[in-house]
């Protein structure tokens, strides 16, 4: 903008300028071209300075325009700011409910607590497993909702100890069962590596130790039945090789001790992988159309020789009459053998077994039962005699036995031929076992 | 080894009737037992040198046996042998606390056996 001192300079020059241009107008008067002259130099004067107002209406406008311009820039990158923030919330928003919907249905237990101890976050699971109500729980102390004080301690430790991640296994009372947990407890960092948050997750195992359990038992038990007949016959074979058996009668003796034990050996071996390829579908089946009253008469005279050692009667009370199964008669007969060998095992001399065979017309089944007049089982270990390997400890010492035999009974009549078998016992009176078959005539509707 | 008695222990018939044949072939006294109860008994009769029982055994298992045995102050110190056919060792822990002199695996050799015996009582008789 002009100062005040230019702006008079130029409006003297320009009078100058305007007497030397009034000069050669020759027949105007000097007092005229002097009024013409100012009222010139006036509009000019006018002009200029409304030259210089608008120039500076306009610097005015252009610097409004600009600063409209940058307004309006701010503003619109605000609304974007907040639309994005908006955004950024309701993402947020999301993700939090995915990451519940995520907690909240895993099986396992999870617990999510702050740096004081306190319930952040729980799943139904967790809730069950200690007896909380989840939404209720929230901001509660960990050791006012949950029983386990080792879990709570674990907690409190992992915090405390800023452990970053601890492993556990965890063992829990719940109801009548002892639960066994595998717990991983995690700990939470904020930006200054403080520990703000832990979180819990309890994964039941109970089910895995238990089949640990009995993985161990069977190797253990599997162990103990095969070292037993080779202690035998290392032994027997030791002293022969040592020359201790001296006379031909005491060495014939040895040699069928070696070759009975050799015997028992493979026997159970069989029963083992018989088992194990019923359990794993891998056995071959020849299934054919037989009489299991005929399998039952081959059966008794089979067993006939090893009751009458103990003068036990065997009676074979079955019918032959249209009873006709559909089954592999070697694994048929093999459980017919088994059952009456047991009955003979645990029947004191001079006691009585009784076979019997009857239709169910109604059932489409064919029922053999085994009855005997031995030793019984008790009540309370009915429901396990199936059970592989297991013995009745009551009757342990009455006769030896590995435990498979009926087991084994069980897989062929149930596994291979969608049978039942059953037990009914009484101490001192006796057993009977039974098995019930699908009828041919049954099996064929079913086949249509 | 003479005028020593051993007592052996074994549900298994035919594993008592070797031990016994072997040890009576090496100068020893021998009484047999088929169950943990019957051998309890005989030891408090016959008062044996030393004593070889099956770990698993009707009645009384080995470790009962040796169990019951200790709280007699005449067995407070009386060798023992186990057999086992278990897929699992015994405890050291179980064996020192019961003063288990050996825990031997099945199957096992007659003549291992004959020694193991005679060393822990030529010990035994050295104290």
């Amino acid at each position: 903008m002009l100062t005040k001192k230019y702006r008079f300079l130029a409006v003297l020059a320009f009078i100058i300028l305007m007497l030397i241009a009034a000069i050669p107008l020759g027949g105007t008067t000097v007092p005229e071209a002097l009024v013409c002259l100012a009222a010139v130099g006036a509009a000019v004067w006018l002009s200029w300075h409304l030259f210089i107002e608008i120039k500076m209406l306009l610097a005015q406008i252009a610097r409004l325009e600009n600063d409209y311009k940058n307004h309006v820039e701010k503003t619109s990158q605000s609304l974007k700011e907040a639309k994005d923030y908006k955004l950024q919330l309701q993402l947020l928003k999301r993700q939090k409910r995915n990451t519940e919907a995520i907690i909240y249905s895993i099986s396992d237990a999870v617990i999510v607590t702050d740096a004081s101890d306190r319930l952040i976050m729980a799943n139904e699971p967790a809730g069950s497993l200690f007896g909380f109500d989840v939404k209720q729980a929230i901001l509660k102390p960990l050791e006012e909702l949950i029983q386990n004080k080792e879990l709570v301690q674990l907690v409190e430790t992992s915090r405390d100890r800023k452990v970053r991640h601890l492993r556990h296994e965890l063992q829990h009372n719940f109801g009548k069962d002892i639960l066994t947990y595998d717990c991983i407890i995690s700990s939470i960092y904020d930006d200054d590596e403080q520990v703000c948050g832990v979180v819990s997750v309890l994964h039941d195992i109970t089910r895995e130790k238990e089949i640990s359990q009995m993985k161990n038992d069977f190797v253990s038990h599997v162990s103990h039945e095969l070292k037993t007949p080779l202690a035998s016959i290392t032994a027997y074979s030791e002293m022969l090789v040592e020359g201790e058996a001296n006379d031909e009668k005491t060495r014939k003796e040895f040699y069928s001790v070696i070759q009975s034990q050799a015997k028992r050996l493979n026997r159970l071996i069989e029963d083992i992988l018989n088992i194990s390829r019923i359990e794993s579908g891998l056995i071959r089946v020849n299934k054919e159309a037989v009489s299991t009253a005929l399998i039952v008469r081959d059966a008794v005279q089979m067993i006939k020789g090893y009751a009458a050692e103990k003068n036990i009667t065997v009676e074979d009370q079955t019918a032959i009459v249209f009873d006709q199964v559909y089954a592999d008669r070697d694994m048929i007969s093999q459980v017919v053998i088994n059952l009456l060998s047991n009955a003979v095992k645990y029947t004191p001399n001079g006691g009585k077994i009784t076979i019997n065979s009857e239709v169910n017309e109604s059932e489409q089944v064919v029922i053999v039962a085994i009855t005997d007049t031995g030793i019984g089982i008790p009540a309370e270990e009915l429901a396990n005699v199936f059970e592989k390997f297991y013995r009745v400890k009551a009757n342990n010492k009455f006769a030896k036995g590995t435990g498979l035999g009926l087991n084994l009974v069980k897989q062929i009549v149930e596994k291979v031929h969608g049978g039942r078998v059953s037990v009914k016992s009484e101490v001192g009176k006796g057993s009977c076992f039974s098995f019930e078959l699908p009828l041919l005539a049954a099996e064929k509707t079913t086949a249509r | 080894m003479e005028n020593k008695k051993m007592l052996i222990a074994d549900d298994e018939i035919h594993i008592v009737q070797v031990v016994a044949m072997k040890f009576r072939n090496n100068g020893f006294e021998v009484v047999t037992a088929d169950n943990g109860t019957d051998a309890y008994k005989l030891c408090c009769e016959e008062k044996p040198d030393i004593i070889v029982t099956d770990y698993q055994m009707p009645g009384m298992t080995g470790i009962e046996l040796v169990e019951k045995l200790r709280q007699r102050p005449e067995f407070a110190d009386i060798p023992v042998i186990i057999l086992t056919a278990r897929g699992f060792a015994i405890e050291d822990e179980q064996m020192d606390k019961l003063r288990i002199t050996e825990c031997m695996s099945k199957p096992f050799s007659p003549k291992e056996l004959l020694s193991h015996v005679e060393n822990v009582l030529e010990h035994s008789t050295v104290k």
